[in-house]
């Protein structure tokens, strides 16, 4: 039924008489008859909720407005005619006191800009020292482990190597094809045009093997395995299995951080060796089917454009690229704090920062490589 | 009115099933209007299943489920979405959505299903929060910011936005402390009448029972035993002779 409201005048009193549902599908339309109410200076006023059929706490929050409505013009008016079934609800929103504003956010964009961009510099300096501090941490407890070699839980490390290395290699082998393939056609496109197009060979053969095979699989692994441990050792955290660990006497990094990192820096350089090979396949299968080069030509230019240096330079960096993802998951892992919610914040930094540490280091060898005349 | 006589929920032959494992095998059950129904069981009875069917969260092997005459398996999408704004559901731990405010989680439904103006939307908001005895101050908080008697509290007014008809609510007092575990009770009970609420409860708490429910549904042995509680404690069933008379339904009633 729709709602309304009626008004009245008697002799020295005004009979403000509601009518049908105040509901919250009708508060609206009540809420602006109610702005239109203007009492007419008489003293007295009676509100009359006899004819009402519905009422819900919309309604009794418009009830409520009107009698402050009538109040703020000097009109005090009585609530007759309220049904029993109403009664309680009709006390209990009236006597909910004054409604208060609700607290609204103060925006100040460029302050908080500025206050977010300093909070990120702060924090980014404290998540350095952080990870110094668990560079050492890992260190001391690598170093106590290889002195005392029965420490080290061989059998977590193995079911790491296989979940880092074994199960990666269909996708990194995949990729690794894949980007052979694309090295070699656009490779082949530019020197096409100087007629030196059986230097693809030299080309694919120098930036799989000292670049691409390793960063590849690096960053494959940062995405798949960084991300698992510092799942599996958030969850832990929020479980509080690493409280239970430390109070039983039990090193977290010992049991959890050691064979992780054993196990991405013995699975990487082997999915680098892995990456490498099925790149050179995937660009020796487009060379040879593409370009009038015989797989013979192509075996001997790529023993003629590549030496044993270059395989090794790529893959010297393939460890250090190990310790730095499987370190970043660890710590982030461990950083979880109380939630779940707190799980899926630390994976997707370990991630970001995992891979951004991997390029770093990547440039940082390029750097070192071109010193040395590498 | 003929739709007082007409029980609320209306449960005929429910079956649950998952895999091999029968949770429930032919539960009827009704819940009339106005009453608080309380659902306890042991663990591992399905009485959050239980809850989660009657919700239409779980689809259920065999039987119908009907809510306000609305039998929800059969119900259109359309339907189904009117039959959503009727009730509301008191998840175990709150379930506030951590990325808004108390306030903007009360509000959510309010500005998506009505057409308030936001003044009259904010006004509602307050006096919600306010019924559920929470402090003004807590508007602005998030989720995390509150304890977890309050982020009960404040699911409690997110479920009562809309003022639905029937309130369903999953162990609203695990978790909490014998203090807040009673006062939570009684502002249920509270609520109930003032708001001419149909409660039903999943609860381990046996002094919600005393203090709240007027009838129980015992989910033992995949089938439901319902009464009061005065039927229930002279009940002979072993689980239900245990749970009401042991040591700590003894501490409850105080003897």
């Amino acid at each position: 039924m729709p709602a309304g409201l009626e008004i009245t005048a008697g002799d020295n009193i005004q009979n403000y008489i509601a009518t049908g549902d105040w509901t919250i599908g009708t508060a609206e339309s009540i809420r602006t008859r109610i702005g239109h109410v203007r009492s007419d200076g008489r003293r007295g006023g009676v509100i009359d909720l006899s004819r009402l059929t519905g009422i819900d706490t919309a309604g009794a929050l418009m009830l409520k407005q009107l009698r402050d409505h009538l109040a703020r013009q000097g009109q005090h008016v009585d609530v007759t005619g309220l049904q029993d079934r109403h009664a309680t609800l009709v006390e209990r929103v009236i006597q909910s006191g004054e409604v208060e504003p609700l607290p609204r956010e103060q925006r100040r964009p460029v302050m908080d800009w500025l206050a977010r961009l300093g909070m990120a510099s702060h924090e980014a300096g404290i998540e350095a020292l952080d990870l110094l501090y668990f560079l050492g941490l890992a260190t001391v407890s690598i170093v106590r482990c290889l002195l005392n070699p029965a420490r080290i839980r061989f059998i977590s490390v193995l079911s790491h190597i296989e979940k880092v290395g074994l199960n990666a290699m269909p996708i990194i082998g995949l990729l690794s094809f894949l980007i052979g393939i694309v090295l070699a056609y656009q490779g082949a496109d530019q020197l096409r045009r100087f007629g030196a197009e059986i230097f693809t060979v030299n080309l694919l053969g120098v930036s799989i093997l000292r670049e691409m095979g390793v960063l590849l699989a690096a960053i494959v692994v940062a995405g798949r395995s960084g991300s698992a441990f510092a799942a599996q050792i958030g969850t832990m955290q929020v479980n509080q299995e690493i409280d239970a660990m430390r109070t039983l006497g039990l090193d977290p990094v010992e049991m959890l951080v050691l064979p992780r990192l054993l196990a991405m820096v013995i699975a990487l350089p082997l999915l680098g060796i892995y990456a490498d090979v099925m790149g050179l396949l995937g660009g020796a299968l487009m060379i040879v089917a593409t370009l009038d080069v015989s797989t013979a030509q192509f075996l001997e230019r790529l023993q003629g454009g590549v030496t044993v240096s270059t395989f090794w330079v790529g893959l010297i960096k393939a460890p250090v690229f190990g310790f730095v993802i499987a370190l970043i998951g660890c710590r982030e892992g461990l950083k979880v704090r109380g939630s779940a919610e707190s799980v899926g914040r630390q994976t997707t930094r370990a991630v970001v920062i995992s891979i951004f540490l991997v390029i770093v280091v990547d440039a940082f060898f390029s750097i070192l490589f071109s010193t040395l005349g590498l | 009115m003929t739709a007082a006589a007409e029980p609320v929920v209306r449960i005929r032959g429910l079956r649950t099933q998952f895999g091999g494992t029968v949770i429930h095998d032919g539960i009827d059950l009704d819940v009339r209007r106005g009453e608080v129904m309380a659902i306890v069981g042991g663990s591992g009875t399905g009485k959050s299943v239980l809850l989660r069917s009657i919700i239409g969260l779980n689809r259920p092997t065999a039987g119908t489920i009907e809510v306000l005459g609305q039998d929800i398996s059969r119900a259109s999408e359309a339907r189904m979405q009117r039959l959503k704004k009727r009730w509301g559901v008191l998840f175990q731990s709150g379930a506030l959505f951590s990325s808004l405010t108390v306030a903007q989680n009360v509000q959510l439904p309010l500005k998506e299903f009505t057409d308030l103006s936001p003044p009259v939307i904010d006004d509602l908001t307050a006096v919600k929060i306010a019924m559920v005895g929470l402090p003004h101050d807590s508007c602005g908080k998030y989720p995390s910011q509150l304890s977890g008697g309050m982020q009960k509290r404040a699911g409690l007014a997110r479920a009562l936005a809309l003022d639905p008809e029937i309130l369903l609510l999953d162990e609203p007092t695990s978790g909490l402390d014998p203090l807040g575990a009673a006062a939570f009770d009684a502002l249920i009970g509270d609520l109930q009448r003032s708001l001419n609420l149909t409660v039903i409860m999943v609860t381990h708490d046996v002094d919600s029972l005393y203090a709240i429910a007027d009838r129980i549904a015992v989910l033992v042995d995949r089938h439901v035993i319902v009464g009061t509680l005065e039927e229930l404690l002279a009940n002979p069933h072993p689980w239900i002779h245990e749970y009401f008379h042991g040591p700590r339904a003894r501490a409850a009633t105080g003897n």
